[in-house]
This record gives structure tokens, sequence and C-alpha cells, in this order.
């Protein structure tokens, strides 16, 4: 499959991405390095979520600057050095082009403009090359396009040393602290290592306190992915896609400051570590344990905060209530499935990183048996076996 | 005397014109039609807002992108948290106080306080039965309810600025991925589509060609209107009417067309696309009047806000206004004009979501979530003044009738040079966006105003259908002296009158 591993390259090409800007901002001036022939080059790129990848860069005044722009978003970008403290006016000045704009490359005629790339077409690259003023100060760069100047620029600093990116007011502000972490609660705020955050401000207008869930985009499970927070650090990603607990993991819940951000394809970042996995190709069988049956989501009731799933297996409905085990070593999956009449298999995997109790049925061979009668209520007990890595 | 006094209050309005041009420039008739106000929001929400509808009982409910649905007590002014953990909810749709329809990322939700503590604890999926790849483009929206109870929701086309996940929801058929550049693709059914969720609860392809038809409203005969947005194959942000198994311009859906033979949708011939594509109700020319355009919603206040009732009103992301749309139906086909609203007002930008309130005020959810825009919620509220605004534009067999919302003074009225006609046509491409083609200045040959100085008959030297006729009007100013303050309106000529 050529095409999925293209597509896996763009996915992972995405988080690259995000890593290197986050070491761009922290490590400045990267971009401007001085070549041979004394003309400094800057590579700025327009990116998704109307930004420029790179936010602010320092010159020397009287230097000769070449700046290349590539625009890799879908829409079109210009780029806009203005004087100092002109950036507002300017954005303005191109709103009321009206008609005029477009041909105008939405770049309004100013004295207050000092350099310009015109509107580019994603994927173009164009450049200019210029000397910077012989007065230091803080020259900003912005996107005119309509709409875009609110939110897209940067700042060219000429001779300053520029200010500690929380304090720095010339970048936008959604660039200057970092991510926002959905935590388990204001008192333990879990930070993901890879995501240096300057400041934790709650996520949302209410405290979550466990057990809660997000329905998100979380790794190894279908795109209709919900992860929920259970006390005792417990966490488990249910794939309302395939119908089942995917994994369960334990020390923290998730980092959802990437998947809310907006634009480009993220993930939920697990945090903590992975003690389940499911690697059948489905636990539940009807009937027969080879028979693998055709499922269909149904929602959740939430009982006492707690999700309990339905779906149908064969037509026939299923609910499922997850619950941490009381010493904190595992989950308790509560099964119900009133209307039903057929012999029912549970299914498990050796190495899938835990070991099984069950309130009813009969084990044979790392699968439970289960009669009717038994099938439409019963338990099953997961416990985490020390030391496998999954 | 009196008049006397109305050139003195207008030379006074002219003087504080040269003043201060930047600010509106009031008439005699200072006092705004219509006031902006700000939703106060609560702490800690990022207001990005991706629905909001009204309850029977007046209260505001409205999703946020990370999941949250909010419940607002205008009175009280007071929030307050109705369901949590939702995958960013783009439409609701109101069932009773304590029972609405979400969409969200993975399905058409009903969300339900079923034990009345005020906080949703049943979650029933109503219709997952769509794919989604996982790419961040994916949005769902709607869903609007028919008269005979049909449900309609619209899928997005997926971006070349994301991914496709190793693992799907829905069949995988990367057709129209990877090697077409920087199209918008289709790779699980039915992205690209409007679906149809039957009374029975079975979710039927409707309609196919869309891209990023973040619109959908019906009117009040039961036909469906959705809005699109500006990209490839979409030359200009275009509002449709849309009707079963007809084909809307962005091909990248129609790999999951039933029936037809296993063509590449990219490599079928433009001309072939083009005679299939059915035309825009409207189209809002880019930059002119919309660079993204959001949800309409008809005004059925019956003139709670203000005169134009019936018309529609559509929300824009890029600039701080309204579109307002004014609709008629020529030989069968749905055509119209669409003019700026709100301008300079105080209202912001991301104008996401638009909701009428049981007072007759517009409610307006903004969003900046990864586009241009801002966040929070505004209201809009009719304050009693008339404005001086043009009520119509309809098309007549020479030219084009323009209605105002007062009597206007009759000598600039009657200038043809005050009616600027311009004529252009936005080009059916797989590229991004389009120019104008073929755009050149239209002949206005006759000016005819009528007795009630309400209505301009304007004759034009030529109308073309397939072609946008742009009006830029000249200073118009009411005879109590209120200035049109709206001067651009552009009409989208599909059908002649005869």
């Amino acid at each position: 499959m050529p095409e999925n591993n293209l597509l896996l390259f763009r996915v992972l090409k995405y988080y690259q991405w995000i890593y290197v800007w986050l070491v761009l901002l922290l490590a400045l001036p990267v971009h401007a390095h001085p070549v041979a022939d004394s003309v400094t080059t800057v590579h700025i790129k327009a990116i998704a979520g109307l930004q420029y990848n790179v936010v602010r860069f320092q010159v020397k005044p009287n230097a000769r600057v070449k700046l290349i722009l590539t625009n890799t978003d879908d829409m079109s970008h210009n780029l806009v050095i203005t004087r100092p403290g002109a950036r507002d006016a300017v954005v303005n000045a191109a709103l009321k082009l009206g008609e005029q704009g477009l041909k105008l490359n939405f770049i309004p005629p100013s004295p207050q403009v000092l350099w310009s790339i015109p509107v580019l077409e994603p994927d173009e690259t164009k450049s200019i090359t210029f000397t910077t003023p012989k007065t230091t100060g803080v020259y900003p760069y912005v996107c005119t396009y309509p709409g875009h100047g609110v939110i897209m620029y940067g700042a060219m600093y000429v001779g300053e040393v520029a200010l500690p990116l929380a304090n720095d007011l010339n970048i936008p502000p959604a660039r200057r602290t970092e991510n926002i972490i959905a935590a388990r609660g204001a008192a333990n705020g879990n930070r993901h290592t890879a995501h240096p955050a300057t400041t934790a401000k709650p996520a949302h207008p209410y405290e979550l306190q466990a057990p809660f869930l997000y329905r998100v985009f979380m790794p190894d499970a279908s795109p209709a992915a919900i992860a929920v927070s259970l006390p005792q650090e417990l966490s488990y990603c249910w794939d309302a896609g395939t119908c089942r607990l995917r994994y369960a993991w334990q020390g923290g819940f998730l980092d959802n400051s990437d998947s809310w951000k907006g634009k480009g394809d993220s993930y939920g970042i697990i945090i903590g570590q992975v003690f389940y996995r499911d690697k059948t190709p489905y636990p539940l069988r009807l009937n027969q344990p080879e028979n693998i049956p055709s499922v269909a989501f149904k929602g959740y009731q939430l009982r006492e905060r707690y999700p309990e799933f339905k779906y149908n297996l064969n037509g026939i409905t299923v609910y499922e209530l997850i619950k941490p085990k009381a010493d904190g070593a595992g989950l308790i999956r509560t099964f119900r499935i009133p209307d039903n009449s057929q012999k029912v298999w549970f299914v498990t995997d050796s190495v899938d990183g835990v070991q099984y109790e069950a309130t009813a049925g009969k084990w044979i061979g790392g699968k439970l048996k289960l009669t009717a009668r038994q099938a439409r209520h019963f338990s099953i007990t997961m416990t985490r076996k020390e030391g496998v890595k999954l | 005397m009196k008049s006397a006094w109305l050139l003195l209050s207008i030379f006074f309005s002219f003087w504080f014109m040269a003043a201060d041009p930047v600010k509106p420039t009031p008439g005699v008739n200072a006092a705004p039609a219509y006031r902006v106000e700000s939703i106060p929001m609560p702490d800690n929400l990022v207001s990005e807002t991706g629905a909001i509808e009204f309850l029977p009982n007046g209260e505001l409910v409205a999703g946020f992108s990370r999941g949250e649905i909010m419940i607002y007590n205008p009175q009280k002014k007071q929030w307050r948290v109705f369901a949590h953990g939702l995958h960013d909810p783009l439409g609701i749709l109101v069932v009773s106080n304590s029972e609405i329809l979400v969409m969200q990322r993975p399905e058409l939700t009903r969300v339900k306080d079923t034990d009345g503590d005020g906080q949703a604890d049943l979650y029933e999926t109503l219709t997952d039965d769509f794919g989604i790849s996982g790419n961040f483009h994916e949005f769902n929206y709607g869903p609007v309810k028919d008269k005979q109870g049909n449900l309609f929701i619209a899928l997005n086309t997926g971006s070349p600025n994301g991914g496709v996940r190793p693992e799907v929801r829905g069949k995988l058929d990367s057709t129209t991925l990877g090697k077409y550049g920087r199209q918008m693709f289709s790779v699980v059914p039915y992205r690209g589509w409007v679906m149809q969720l039957t009374p029975t609860g079975k979710l039927l392809p409707y309609a196919s060609g869309f891209r990023s038809p973040n619109g959908l409203v019906l009117d009040g005969e039961n036909n469906l209107l959705v809005t699109d947005n500006q990209g490839d194959w979409v030359g200009t942000s275009p509002l449709y009417e849309v009707q079963a198994g007809k084909f809307y311009g962005h091909p990248a859906g129609l790999v999951w067309e039933q029936g037809s033979k296993k063509q590449n949708p990219f490599e079928i011939p433009v001309a072939e696309l083009n005679k299939k594509r059915a035309q825009a109700a409207v189209l809002f020319p880019h930059n002119i009047i919309a660079n993204s355009i959001t949800q309409p919603v008809f005004d059925n206040t019956n003139g709670k806000f203000g005169p134009f009732g019936g018309q529609l009103l559509v929300g824009e992301m890029n600039q701080e206004r309204i579109v307002r749309v004014m609709l008629e139906r020529v030989n069968g086909t749905l055509q119209g004009a669409c003019t700026p609203f709100l301008d300079g007002q105080g209202l912001r930008k991301g104008n996401n979501r638009l909701a009428f309130a049981p007072d007759g005020s517009l409610w307006v959810g903004q969003s900046d979530h990864g586009w241009a825009g801002d966040e929070g919620i505004q209201r809009i509220v009719f304050a009693g003044q008339l404005p001086l605004d043009i009520l119509n534009m309809q098309l007549t067999p020479t030219g084009f009738a323009l209605t105002f919302t007062q009597p206007i003074e009759v000598t600039a009225a009657s200038k043809p040079e005050n009616y600027k006609f311009k004529e252009y046509y936005y080009a059916y491409h797989a590229k991004y966006g389009s120019d104008q083609f073929n755009a050149q200045k239209v002949a206005v040959t006759d000016v005819q105003v009528s007795a009630d100085r309400k209505k301009v008959f304007l004759t034009l030297a030529a109308l073309k259908p397939g072609y946008v006729y742009e009006l830029q009007l000249g200073n118009i100013s009411g005879t109590d002296g209120n200035i049109l303050k709206d001067k651009i309106i552009c009409y989208t000529l599909n059908q002649l009158k005869n």
C-alpha cells in the first residue's frame, strides 16, 4: 500500500513540523544566518492556521537580507514589512482597498510599507532582497490578505534583542505561550514533557472530576474514539468506530492541546503508561467462538458519570460499563446483553498485558464461554501484569 | 423655515463628515437602526462557537470547539453547562428544553437530560453511517429538519494540508488523493455530500459536489439551501438550492456516486463536469461581499428585526459583517442579490453561526478555529429606527428594479452615473478560487423613479445569463436626509426575465 505509507508520512511530517517550529521559537535566531556573500537569508513559510512558521527573527542594521516566502497553506497569503508600529494601520489600509485589493495584492500604496512579497498561491515561493534600516527597532511583517492580518504576523528585530517569547507583544498571542493541558483537574496538572508549558490555564469553564470523557482523535484507534478518564489515575480508549475497548493506561490522562489548535491533523497525546491493548480481531463472539460479529454503535448513557456504552452485535444490543478496580490495578468491565438467547464467548490474547477473572462462565484456553443466561449480565476484571511492554 | 433647518442639518452632517471621515456618517436621523451587543462569556471558555440555537424557554444553547454545550439565560445573564466531551460540535437542532441533536465529528447525536438535573446524561447515536478518515478538515454540518421529518447534514471533504489516518471509519478509497495535488478529497463515504436521514433512521446520499458546505437552511417551502466555501473548483463562495441527486461542482465526492462507471472524478473532463453541475443561486463575490461564507438564516421575525423580513442573512468569517441575500425565482430558478449588512457597527469577524431569539434579535456565534475570525457571541437588536437601505433588487426584462426601505431624494436617484454596473463571471476549474473573467462596465441607459420614490427602474445596455452584476451606487439619500451606506450589491443572473 504505497499510498498509505505516503499518508502516514504526511501525518508524521506534520508532527515533525510542530516540533520544528517549537525549536525555532525557543532558539532564536536560528533562521537568520549570515552566508558567505554577506546576505542574510531568512526563509519563512505561510502555514495552516493563518500563521507564518517564523514569528520573529533578528538581523543587523544596514545589512543585506534575502527574505524567502513559501506558501504551504491552502489559502493565498502575502507578506508586508512595515515601519515600526504601523502593522495595524497597514492592515486596515489594505482592507479599504476594496475592489482594487486583488489587483494590488492587498498591498496598500503607503509610505508605511517598506517591502513586500505579493500574494502567493498555495505552493508558490517568492523572495525579496533588501537592506535593513539603519535605525534599530521592531519592524512588523504581516499578511494583509483580507481577514488574515489580525493574527498572521511576526516581527523583524533590527539590531534589538528579542524579549522572552512569552512577553513578546510583537508576535501573535497564540505563539507566546504554549500549551493548555487537559488534565484531571486543577490540582494535578499533568504536563506532557514535549510541551514546555509556560502557563496551564484551565481548559474549560468548569472543573472536570473523573470519571469524564472526551470524544477526540486518539492514536491506535479509529477516528471515532472516546477517551475516558477514571479515578485511580486510570484511563481508557473506547472506539465507537469498532465498538470495543482498544487500550487502557495509567499515570495521567490526555494532552489535547494539539487537537484543540484547529488546523492540521493531530491526536490527543496519552500521558502515562499503556498497560492493556486489545489484540483480538474482536473480543465478543456470539454462538461460535470464531464468529466475528458485525457491530453498530448506539451511544452511551452516563451512570454516576461513568459512560455505559450501547452497541449492537449482529443486531443484538450490548451494554458495557467500565469502572476502575478498587485497588487501581486494572479495570472491571460489566456487560449486559438483556435480550440474549445465544452462547457468548469473550476472547482474550495472552500478550495483551492483563490477566482475567470473570463473574460467570468457564475459561477454555483464554476464551470465556458463557451460557445465554450467564451472558445477560457478567463482569470481567482485567488486572495489569507488571513489566509488560505494549 | 423647516427646510432651512433641514439644509442646515445637512450642512452640519457634511461638516461632520469632513471632520472625521472614518466614522460612519449619520444623516439627520443619527440613531442607528441596529445595535450590536457582546454577550459576556464564561471564564476559561475558549469561545470558538460551533453552534447556537434557542430553546423553547428562550434560553440560548451553544456548542464550542472543545466539546462544551453551554446554556445561557439572557435574563439572568448566566451560563451553565449542559453537556461536555463532544468532538467539535458544529450544529445543534433543538428538540425540547432538555433535548437537542448535535452534529459532531463522529456522528449525529441525541443529547438529552433524562433525570432532570439540568445536565445531559444520554448521548444516543442517531447516525454514524458515514466515513471519517481522521483528516482535520472533515467537518460535519447541520442538521436541519424538513416538513416530512427528514434531517439533512453535510459532510466536508478532506484537505491536502492534512493526511488520512492509518485506520479510518468507512470504506477507504484513495482515488481522489495524492497525485491530484492540492485539491480537497473524498476518501471515505460520502465526503463532499449532503445527506438525508429519513424519519426511519436511514442515512441516504442526497446531493454531491460540495467542498466545505458550512451552512444549511430550509426555506418556508421546504427547499434546502446550502452555502459552500471558495477554493478549488469553487471560484467564489456560493449559495445553492440543493435538490436530490444533483451535483454542485466539486468532483471529489463523485467517487461515491451510485452506479457510475468507475472513473476518477478528477479525470473527468471539466466540460463534462461543468455540464453536469447545478448553478449557484447566489454567488458572493470574493473580497467584495464575502471571503468565507457560513450559516444562512431566514428573518422570520415578522418585523421585529426590521424591514428585511423573509430575507436570508448569512454569516461571514473574514469581515466584520453579515451578508444579506434577496432571492427571487425566475423561470423556476432561484437567483438573487447579496449586499453587506451591519458594516462598521461593532460586529466582530468570525460570524460562524446565526440564530434568531424569540424577541427577534439576531445572535451571532463567532469562531476563529484555525481560520480568520473572532471568538464569542454577539446579539444584534433592531433599535426601531428604519435604516435607509436597499430593500430588494429584482430582475426586470431590461435591467433591474431597486426597492429602497424609504423614499429617496429624486435628483440624485435619477442620475445614471449614480449606478455603476460591472458584469463578470467566475471560472469553474480545479485551481483555488477564480479571477473575475470578462469583467466590463455595463451602461445604464435609463433610470425611472417610482411615484412613491421608493423604487428605481434601471435599464441596462445588455444582460447576460451566467454573469454577476455588481452595482456600485453613488450618493443616494433619503428624502429625510439619511444617507445610503451599503452601496454595493451583487446580483447573480442565471435566468433572464421575459
